[in-house]
């Protein structure tokens, strides 16, 4: 008996108060919660994966060859490096225009739109306006699932290819790409398209199922019974970071 | 300002009015840097000087949504700093790589002829 009694009292005073002190969880280092915390140095470490995909594309593209003639007379070749502008030419609908970069600027515009919606969702859950949330969040999910279907349009222009196709150096012609031959420049352009865009797209389809998640929980008041809506402030973090991911895939993939 | 507040209180009934001028303010910006972007590539011969420009108006832009959209500005310092130190050994990682992958190529291509 007196030892529950000795374990009641120390639960009384160890968890019903709040901690105050330095060591003992009382404080918050940078004055940010642990979730937040954790999710900022999820990021980093993202950041760093996504960096070293990048870089790897930069490595590549120099090992190989560069384009010396006029871009006007720029044919596919494994021998040199494509403009990138010249490979992604397309836009659904639209069969045989040439319309340089068209497409992916219509993916960048959709992202930056969700990440606008996403911090209009955070701000909401601020001001503990759940109608607002739960609004934000819909919109989020719907630019969110668009670029996804922007991106499997891609994927599939890329893997079919152009009706002329490329004629490789065993004198075959060759239209599309996969992991091994592809018509647009060496093997490891379209390798490293299908990976660092493959590898965003993931990262997209995840903030979805995430926000999916973040929509119903708003529904059923969970953010409002716990009193915060710092989840969603979190998975924005992470949504803002996609679409930060996608700006320098954008720049390094596309325009350079 | 309000949307900068840390810890909120649970209100009691009447719900906010919206506070989203900065964030309208900050897409604006995005959007045009953007536009810029495209502007560039269309008008501009491809180059090393095109391609500083790309870069600079990147990271213009990664500013912006790494400080406003994801509120790191607002943040204190040590955290700003533990996420950016880290992330400036990339910019080293990066030279260093890609100057590699120029001499590679080279010898590559000597190995060839």
């Amino acid at each position: 008996m007196s030892t529950i009694s000795t374990t009641q009292a120390i639960s009384d005073s160890a968890l019903d108060k709040p901690r105050t002190g330095t060591w003992d969880g009382g404080n918050e280092p940078f004055k940010a919660s642990y979730g937040k915390l954790m999710m900022w140095f999820f990021l980093l470490s993202d950041a760093f994966t996504f960096a070293a995909f990048l870089t790897t594309y930069g490595l590549i593209r120099h090992r190989h060859g560069v384009y010396e003639g006029t871009p006007e007379a720029f044919k596919f070749s494994t021998n040199y490096w494509p403009i990138p502008e010249k490979v992604f030419d397309a836009f659904p609908g639209l069969h045989g225009t040439h319309l340089p970069l068209g497409f992916v600027a219509l993916m960048t515009m959709i992202l930056i739109f969700s990440s606008v919606t996403m911090v209009l969702a955070v701000e909401a859950g601020h001001r503990f306006d759940k109608k607002d949330v739960q609004k934000w969040l819909l919109w989020t999910i719907l630019f969110g699932a668009t670029f996804l279907s922007c991106q499997a349009w891609e994927w599939t222009h890329f893997i079919t290819g152009t009706e002329e196709g490329t004629l490789m150096n065993d004198g075959t012609v060759f239209h599309g790409a996969n992991l091994a031959m592809n018509q647009y420049g060496p093997v490891l352009f379209a390798d490293l398209f299908f990976f660092i865009t493959g590898f965003h797209g993931t990262h997209v389809f995840s903030g979805v199922c995430l926000l999916v998640w973040a929509f119903i929980a708003t529904t059923n008041g969970t953010f409002e019974k716990r009193g915060h809506y710092e989840m969603v402030e979190k998975i924005g973090l992470y949504w803002h970071f996609v679409d930060l991911v996608w700006v320098f895939v954008f720049t390094f993939f596309y325009l350079v | 300002m309000a949307q900068h507040a840390t810890h909120d209180t649970v209100p009691t009934g009447e719900i906010p009015k919206p506070n989203t001028a900065w964030i309208w303010k900050t897409f604006w910006i995005i959007s045009a840097i953007t536009a810029l972007e495209f502007v560039i590539a269309y008008l501009m011969s491809a180059g090393t000087f095109r391609n500083s420009i790309f870069i600079i108006l990147t990271i213009f832009k990664a500013f912006f949504i790494v400080a406003e959209f994801m509120h790191l500005k607002h943040e204190t310092k040590g955290l700003i700093w533990s996420i950016l130190i880290p992330m400036a050994l990339l910019i080293w990682l990066l030279v260093a790589l890609i100057t590699e992958g120029s001499y590679i190529g080279e010898a590559v291509q000597n190995l060839i002829n």
